[in-house]
């Protein structure tokens, strides 16, 4: 196993390697540099030049990327070219706010898709079952750019039970926090939520019409043990999968949802880095995403490799 | 009142008493960037207002420079020198007595390139600088200049000991009426009052709380729910939205400081050809512009001086209006009849979208087919900079509500010796030295005449309407108010 691990960790190093050179290249080839964002659209070539030249991206693109990649491996990130401050915490900052808010829709996700998959699947009545698969089909079906206006206007504009957008902290205002955090949580979760809700209501249906199912009633078993003890246990596995699947979307439905919201996270924080050129707060982000999916297929194949000998000894 | 000369929003009945106390919550749209401070391109100039001050300050009609750091100046019978005295009874908010050693500092500063200022042309022309004690300090100057006092309005007074922190958005020290508290970049800014603040019993204000909001209907839909009291930069259709609402109160600015224009890259062909440029300006329909993309808010024109500018002529504001037939006509006596041509937009630029479809349009209608093609904005801006274009553009302009010759040596889309366009012309270099160094009212009147004759006539740049900032907000916030370059000035602001 010890033979495994040394043998996939170098190549796992090799891939950290090419993804941050090709993270490097791509940027820098794009077009427009933040010197010429720093200076503004007024700015004439002296000032464009004084202004590469504090940044030092005159420095030719090897000596750049050494002494980025030189940071990186000790820890110094440095400061964001555009903001001035240091990218270590503001990439912190933005990837708790990011947390936190798909942390909250998973969870209303989970909550919201099970109580509307649950009842999709149980009810008898036409109108509560038509009510869910309203509820499922707007969900899927409206984007959260227009989920998050209508949420907006409804409770912040008409209603005024919770704030149009921003944020507050959790660790010194948990009350604020939530109230704040309500909002755009939803408006990620709802499509989240339709998601779960057809596939648990689907899987439900099928595993209430198993024959263990008929016997429990015939026993006489309460229906609410049934569908908890029972039904609900089995019809689990395909609706756990598409869950993962949603929590990879919700984080990139974030990068909307934060706009919609005034939501300080880390979608943000990539999208205005990227469109100021802000290379080092860029190059720093993409490699952490990169380095964060590296090491997690690393850990799923040490994983596999331990629980099969095949796969270490092949 | 102690230099504030600057238009009042949302003015209180002059009977009522100002209340004391109370923490205003604004926001705006783009970030606060504390290294753009010096480089007047930032919006974020309008929230430096609030934490430093300035040597003068504009009346907004006149353009007559009122004392506020600076408590009065003598210039020289040549204009080659001005002595400012300097308030004594300033206070930077780390308890440092202000000077005229701060003076020196903040020029120097603005001329190093790094700074990426654009009155660095301006503030080069100060050769030499010494002090005769802290409250005196005297600028020579290598030749008279007509804009010194653009300077004195623009550069903010910032502490020489923690330029450092203020580049990184540490700490920002100046002398304004409220101290800097915490930043959360992309989020909030936390400014607390400064009890020592010169002026007598000012700011009202216990503080000012700023949000960061990406996205306007999110603005619009926090100043809706009350959680904000001031909504910086609105879209003008929001703006309008809220007229008649009695909820909600709006301003224009006066200072038309946002001029749209569409540029033309003179090395393309055939807009190579001056008559191909007239027509162009004379195709577009301003007025619609104006209209549909600013709901009225402001003025189709096509010279870049707004009213209160030395430089303004109701003639030349005119002279290109929508005449697609001359347009047609000046086409052909080009031999340009039919042609293509591109016409970029800078994506991050909202209402260029916008103005290119009517552009567009209105082009088509005279012969002339053009491709939109859209570029972010640091392509976009590399590009202009770099005079590569590839034929038209539409992009906003600042500085025309200056002194006329802060927009020909400032304003990149203007100037003689390197411009967006690539034009040159003798003529327009003479016209504009002329404006610079010309220090009496006739002989700067006459080379005013002369520079926008040549923009008239050449028509590289053909502007097209000209704005202002918007402020919205709640009746119960009062009395703020801004300078010709829309920082704010909260000194007089009250929250009931």
């Amino acid at each position: 196993m010890v033979l495994y691990a040394l043998r996939r960790i170098p190549s796992a190093l090799v891939v950290l390697f090419i993804a941050s050179v090709a993270i490097f290249a791509v940027l820098h080839l794009a077009p427009g540099d933040p010197a010429v964002v720093l200076a503004g659209p007024d700015a004439d070539a002296v000032t464009i030049a004084a202004i590469t030249h504090q940044l030092g991206l005159d420095r030719p693109l090897p000596v750049q990327y050494a002494i980025w990649l030189g940071g990186v491996l000790t820890g110094r990130l440095g400061q964001s070219y555009v903001l001035g401050a240091p990218i270590a915490s503001l990439i912190g900052r933005g990837l708790g706010n990011t947390a936190q808010l798909t942390g909250g829709a998973v969870l209303l996700a989970v909550a919201l898709g099970f109580a509307a998959g649950t009842i999709g699947a149980t009810t008898r009545s036409r109108v509560v079952r038509t009510a869910v698969v309203a509820f499922t089909t707007i969900g899927f079906a409206v984007p959260t750019f227009i989920s998050g206006v209508v949420l907006v206007l409804v409770f912040a504009v008409w209603l005024r039970v919770l704030p149009p957008g921003g944020h507050a902290s959790l660790a010194t205002d948990p009350l604020g926090g939530l109230r704040f955090l309500l909002l755009p949580a939803l408006c990620l979760a709802l499509p989240a939520a339709a998601v779960i809700a057809r596939f648990l209501q689907t899987s439900l249906k099928t595993v209430l019409d198993e024959e263990y199912i008929r016997t429990a009633r015939a026993k006489g078993l309460p229906a609410a043990r049934t569908l908890l003890r029972h039904a609900l246990p089995n019809a689990l596995p395909p609706v756990v999968t598409v869950l993962g699947i949603q929590i990879g979307q919700l984080l990139g439905g974030a990068v909307i949802v934060e706009a919609i919201f005034a939501w300080p996270g880390l979608g943000q924080l990539i999208l205005q880095s990227f469109v100021s050129r802000d290379y080092l707060m860029v190059q720093d982000l993409i490699l952490l995403a990169v380095t964060v999916f590296v090491v997690v297929q690393t850990l799923t194949d040490l994983a596999h490799a331990a629980l099969d000998p095949r796969i270490r000894l092949g | 009142m102690l230099g504030g000369t600057a238009l009042v929003g949302f003015a209180a009945p002059a009977s009522a008493a100002p209340k004391r106390g109370g923490v205003v919550h604004i926001a705006q749209v783009p970030d606060v960037i504390p290294s753009g401070l010096f480089g007047q391109n930032f919006p974020n100039g309008a929230i430096g207002g609030l934490i430093y001050n300035t040597l003068t300050a504009y009346d907004h009609r006149t353009l007559a420079p009122r004392p506020q750091l600076a408590k009065s100046w003598d210039a020289a019978a040549d204009g080659t020198a001005v002595t400012l005295q300097l308030r004594s009874d300033v206070k930077f908010h780390s308890g440092r007595p202000f000077t005229s050693d701060d003076v020196v500092f903040c020029i120097k500063n603005l001329q190093d390139p790094a700074r990426g200022s654009q009155l660095r042309s301006t503030a080069s022309v100060v050769s030499d600088l010494s002090t005769a004690g802290p409250g005196e300090v005297k600028l020579r100057l290598a030749h008279p200049v007509s804009n010194l006092f653009d300077l004195f309005e623009l550069m903010f007074i910032v502490d020489r000991e923690s330029l450092p922190d203020m580049l990184s958005g540490k700490n920002l020290i100046g002398t304004g009426a409220f101290t800097w508290k915490q930043w959360n970049p992309g989020d909030s800014l936390t400014l607390a009052r400064n009890p020592a603040y010169w002026k007598p019993n000012r700011p009202y204000l216990d503080g000012v709380e700023l949000r960061i909001i990406p996205q306007t209907q999110a603005l619009l839909a926090a100043l809706q729910a009350q959680q904000i009291q001031l909504a910086l930069g609105l879209a003008p259709k929001d703006v309008v939205g809220l007229h008649g609402n009695s909820a909600f109160e709006t301003a224009v600015g006066d200072t038309h400081d946002a001029a749209f224009y569409v540029g033309s890259n003179v090395n393309v062909k055939p807009l190579d050809r001056r008559e191909v440029r007239q027509a162009i300006s004379f195709a577009i329909d301003r007025e619609r512009i104006l209209k549909d993309v600013f709901s009225g808010l402001g003025a189709a024109q096509s010279v870049p001086w707004p009213q209160s500018s030395p430089a303004y002529d109701a003639g030349d504001a005119r002279r290109y209006h929508f005449d697609p037939e001359r347009a047609k006509q000046l086409l052909k006596s080009s031999g340009n009849e039919k042609f293509e041509t591109s016409l970029a937009i800078n994506s991050g630029l909202a209402p260029a979208s916008a103005i290119a479809q009517i552009v567009e349009f209105n082009l088509q209608q005279v012969g002339i087919t053009t491709t939109t093609v859209s570029f972010d904005a640091a392509q976009f801006i590399k590009r202009l900079a770099g005079g590569d274009l590839p034929g038209l553009w539409v992009n906003v302009h600042g500085f025309g509500q200056m002194h006329p010759a802060t927009l020909v040596v400032s304003a990149f889309p203007f100037n003689a010796a390197k411009n967006a366009s690539n034009f040159h012309d003798p003529r327009y270099t003479a016209a504009v030295n002329e404006a610079w160094t010309a220090t009496n009212d006739r002989a700067q009147r006459a080379a005013y005449r002369k520079v926008t004759g040549v923009l008239l006539e050449e028509q590289f740049v053909a502007d097209c309407v000209l704005t202002s900032g918007t402020y919205a907000g709640v009746p119960a916030f009062r009395d703020f108010s801004y300078n010709m370059y829309d920082y704010l000035n909260f000194d007089d602001a009250t929250l009931s």
